[in-house]
């Protein structure tokens, strides 16, 4: 037995398996998001259809905050989603539309013979899409009774998604915590 | 019913493997041929049910059978027949699937070949490719089923493969390229370790591992190249190397097989360096399974990585088994292979290849300790960093640049005890003309003293490796009087390993050449522009005319219209462009090359307006990029030439006259 060659490969092999192992669990497609737990900065946008709109309005109830734009392709895909979820939640939850880089002309014209039941706000210059950070569209943040940013929702939301993330903040409305 | 009978495919694969491992371990520590016999039976059992069910699986994917889970993960009635077909290794079961039918293709030509030879050793070699078939087996079978049913209501159609795969014609040939390399490197693994079993390595012994090592290794070259092209030509960020963790997991059993090619050279040459080269063969195969790991464990964050998924423990499992089998085997009969021979001199041919050696080894751990770093801290830190090209680009480049002065000086020493004024002698002429490329670069306005010295080098190491590939034939033809075309042909056929070696290491001087001069010399520029307006970049103007959009089934692609001249002639239109998949958050570029004398205008699309009213561009102009796309027909020539069996050789030794 060579104990030189077993002492060489500990030493070597140890600590790579141990890096190796300790990089269970992490998703490999995350990215990191610092404003996960963070308050929601608040904003002030007009919508499409010309009336003011502000996230402080919604105070105490869950909020669902999408960024979409017309040459979005996947935001196209999951429209009918948000748009089923918004009528399925009616009060509850409050569902918000940000166009993001995008003309309003065009948006209104995507959204004129399309079911929309929520308000889609015009965000000037790209500052509400700077404060949330946000890298691409569609993104969907979901924010508690609190105003508090829980999860961030980098491309397509899908109706798995949303049911656990809004049956997690309202149970937390009903319970007490979220408010 | 494919659900079932896949799955019955993938148990008797595992059956026979298992068996097979058995019989192959025992009738070799009893030297039993009917034992051997029995072990070959599991090989062929093993590799048709593999085969079949890669066939059953592109059935059902070309079927869109979406009672079968892993098409309806990836199949869809929008995507192209190829598209459909390459889905095969396009997620995570799929791409292990198509790893147990290469492996058994591998395992099928290797007892096939080895027949009746080499018998103390093939039962073990057998035992060992079909334990390791078996771990694969066992993962099909259970925690990565591809033919598992589809839980819940059968979709009606399916998202299509990752559209990154649906890009570009070259996904054919990348991934099964990448595979032929990763998988065939089980071949040697299993040759050194019956080696090792056996306590002693015969000459004989390794030819086979030279051998088959060098199958994989070609086409793990070719494939980490080809990987290149692709993200050149997709993706559209004008690189075509990241040091992405997987691309990295590529790169390190290449630089353990490379180093292994060159050791072998010496073991041969002097008996010598038999553990060393043992143990680089043993960590070339190690670090394919390391690589596989890294994909599938979804530890690492990279374009490549598959999703998240319960084998990673599994597989680390493997891994540390496998390697604790090698630590052991290795300490248990290293006194057995001793070497015979020694290093006399320390300016010496041997000298040469121990220190290319060591070179590689230390490559290996560089890119390793890069690749792993970002973990290691986590683990430590708990803070997300990412090592980049910073750290690799000056950790390779220094070794790159010695590796390719040493394959300059290596063939020049003579082996033993060389006459110091003779080898002084022969480098003057190699160094003159490394000089010379030096400064006719300078001449030329090349600056940036690295780049520059790079290029030297290779022109050292050029004028050497001409030299030692047609030295044989001049000599010929000095002696005997043959004409060059004679002298030529038999003094291939006289060393083609040699000379096939030679031609790889003229491919690898290219790959260099253009890696130096591409990241050196590139200019780039950004622009915005509506129709009609131009901008320019070096001695090229880009004139954009207008916007074209096409819906297919799969995807929506809008292409950019641009006229480019080189001052006044005109290059031609390029039509670079960005597709739209309803599954992709961002949309996947098309950039456009055009190699206009040497040099490589490449025009990729940022942004762009629905109506084509405005465009965002990103132009590149590399030079000297078409070298690494050219490497590859010298690399796999070289290959093939060094590969082609010998029996003709003794035909031809025959008319040589004496």
């Amino acid at each position: 037995m060579n104990w030189k060659i077993i002492l060489i490969s500990v030493i070597l092999f140890g600590p790579l398996f141990w890096a190796l192992a300790a990089g269970f669990g992490n998703d490999p497609h995350a990215v990191p998001f610092v404003l996960e737990g963070k308050k929601a900065q608040d904003f002030q946008l007009t919508s499409l259809d010309g009336k003011v709109v502000r996230l402080s309005d919604f105070r105490g109830k869950p909020v669902v905050i999408n960024f979409w734009s017309t040459w979005c392709e996947p935001c196209k895909a999951e429209h009918d989603v948000l748009q089923h979820f918004s009528k399925t939640y009616g009060t509850t939850v409050q569902f918000l539309g940000i166009v993001y880089q995008d003309q309003a002309e065009a948006a209104r014209a995507y959204l004129k013979n399309r079911l929309n039941l929520f308000p889609q706000l015009q965000d000037p210059n790209t500052r509400v899409g700077l404060d949330y950070g946000v890298s691409g569209v569609p993104e969907s943040f979901f924010i508690d009774a609190k105003g508090r940013i829980r999860h961030k929702q980098a491309g397509v939301v899908t109706p798995q998604i949303l049911v656990d993330w809004l049956r997690t903040l309202l149970t937390e409305v009903s319970s007490g915590e979220g408010q | 019913m494919i659900s079932t009978l896949g799955h019955m495919l993938i148990l008797s694969a595992l059956v026979a493997s298992v068996f097979g491992s058995v019989t192959g371990l025992v009738s070799g520590a009893r030297q039993n041929p009917k034992g051997t016999l029995w072990t070959q039976r599991a090989v062929y059992v093993f590799a048709w049910s593999m085969f079949l069910a890669n066939f059953l699986m592109v059935y059902a994917l070309l079927e869109r059978d979406f009672s079968v889970s892993y098409v309806a993960q990836v199949g869809s009635h929008t995507t192209p027949t190829w598209v459909t077909v390459v889905s095969l290794w396009s997620s995570l079961e799929g791409s292990i699937l198509f790893w147990g039918a290469i492996i058994g293709f591998y395992a099928l030509i290797f007892t096939l070949k080895m027949r009746g030879r080499y018998a103390e050793y093939v039962p073990y070699a057998l035992g060992v490719i079909l334990f390791v078939c078996a771990f694969f087996s066992v993962l099909l079978a259970a925690p990565a089923n591809p033919f598992a049913p589809t839980q819940g209501p059968i979709p009606l159609d399916g998202p299509g493969p990752n559209p990154l795969l649906q890009n570009h014609i070259l996904m054919v040939i990348h991934p099964p390229m990448l595979y032929l390399g990763y998988v065939g490197m089980t071949i040697p693994f299993a040759i050194a370790v019956a080696a090792l079993l056996r306590g002693k390595l015969t000459a004989g012994w390794l030819k086979p591992l030279r051998i088959w090592t060098m199958i994989p290794w070609a086409c793990l070259t070719i494939g980490i190249v080809l990987g290149g092209w692709w993200a050149y030509e997709v993706l559209g960020w004008g690189g075509y190397w990241a040091w992405d963790p997987v691309e990295n997991a590529s790169f390190l059993p290449w630089l353990a097989a490379t180093g292994y090619l060159h050791s072998t050279v010496v073991q041969e040459r002097k008996r010598m360096l038999k553990v060393w080269t043992l143990s680089l063969v043993l960590a070339a195969f190690l670090l394919t399974i390391l690589g596989t790991f890294m994909t599938r464990s979804g530890v690492f964050n990279s374009v490549h990585s598959f999703t998240q998924s319960p084998i990673g423990p599994i597989f680390l499992g493997f891994l540390a088994f496998l390697v604790v089998v090698c630590v052991v085997l290795l300490s248990l009969r290293s006194h057995l292979l001793v070497d015979e021979g020694k290093f006399e001199v320390v300016v010496s041919r041997e000298s040469a290849f121990l220190l290319n050696n060591i070179l590689f080894v230390v490559f290996t751990f560089t890119v390793l300790l890069g690749t792993i770093f970002p973990l290691v801290n986590e683990a430590i830190r708990g803070e997300q960093i990412s090592v980049g090209e910073p750290y690799f680009d000056k950790m390779a480049v220094p070794i790159g640049m010695m590796l390719v002065f040493l394959m300059g000086v290596g063939p020049v020493l003579p082996w033993g005890r060389p006459d110091p004024s003779t080898v002084l002698k022969r480098f003057v002429f190699p160094f003159s003309v490394g000089l010379l490329t030096c400064s006719v670069c300078y001449g030329m306005g090349l600056r940036g003293w690295m780049t520059l010295a790079t290029f030297g080098l290779c022109g050292f190491a050029t004028v050497v490796t001409i030299w030692e590939m047609f030295s044989p034939t001049l000599e010929r033809m000095q002696r005997r009087g043959e004409s060059f075309s004679t002298a030529l042909r038999l003094s291939i056929l006289g060393g083609r390993r040699r000379f096939g070696g030679y031609i790889v290491h003229l491919g690898v001087i290219a790959i260099v050449v253009s890696i130096g001069a591409s990241r050196s010399y590139r200019k780039t520029i950004e622009a915005s522009l509506t129709p009609g307006q131009s901008f320019q970049l070096e001695e090229y103007t880009f004139v954009y005319e207008k916007t074209t959009m096409t819906k297919e089934p799969n995807r929506t692609s809008v292409r950019a219209a641009f006229n480019v001249y080189k001052e006044d002639s005109e290059v031609g239109v390029m039509v670079p462009g960005l597709n739209y998949y309803r599954t992709q958050r961002e949309p996947i570029g098309t950039p456009h090359v055009k190699t206009v004398d040497g040099t490589d205008v490449y025009l990729s699309v940022l942004s762009v307006e629905p109506d084509g009213s405005r465009v965002g561009v990103k132009a590149f102009v590399f030079p000297l990029v078409f070298l690494l796309w050219w490497s590859l027909p010298i690399i796999s020539l070289g290959s093939v030439i060094a590969l082609w069996p010998k029996r003709r050789r003794t035909s031809s030794a025959e008319v040589i006259p004496a």
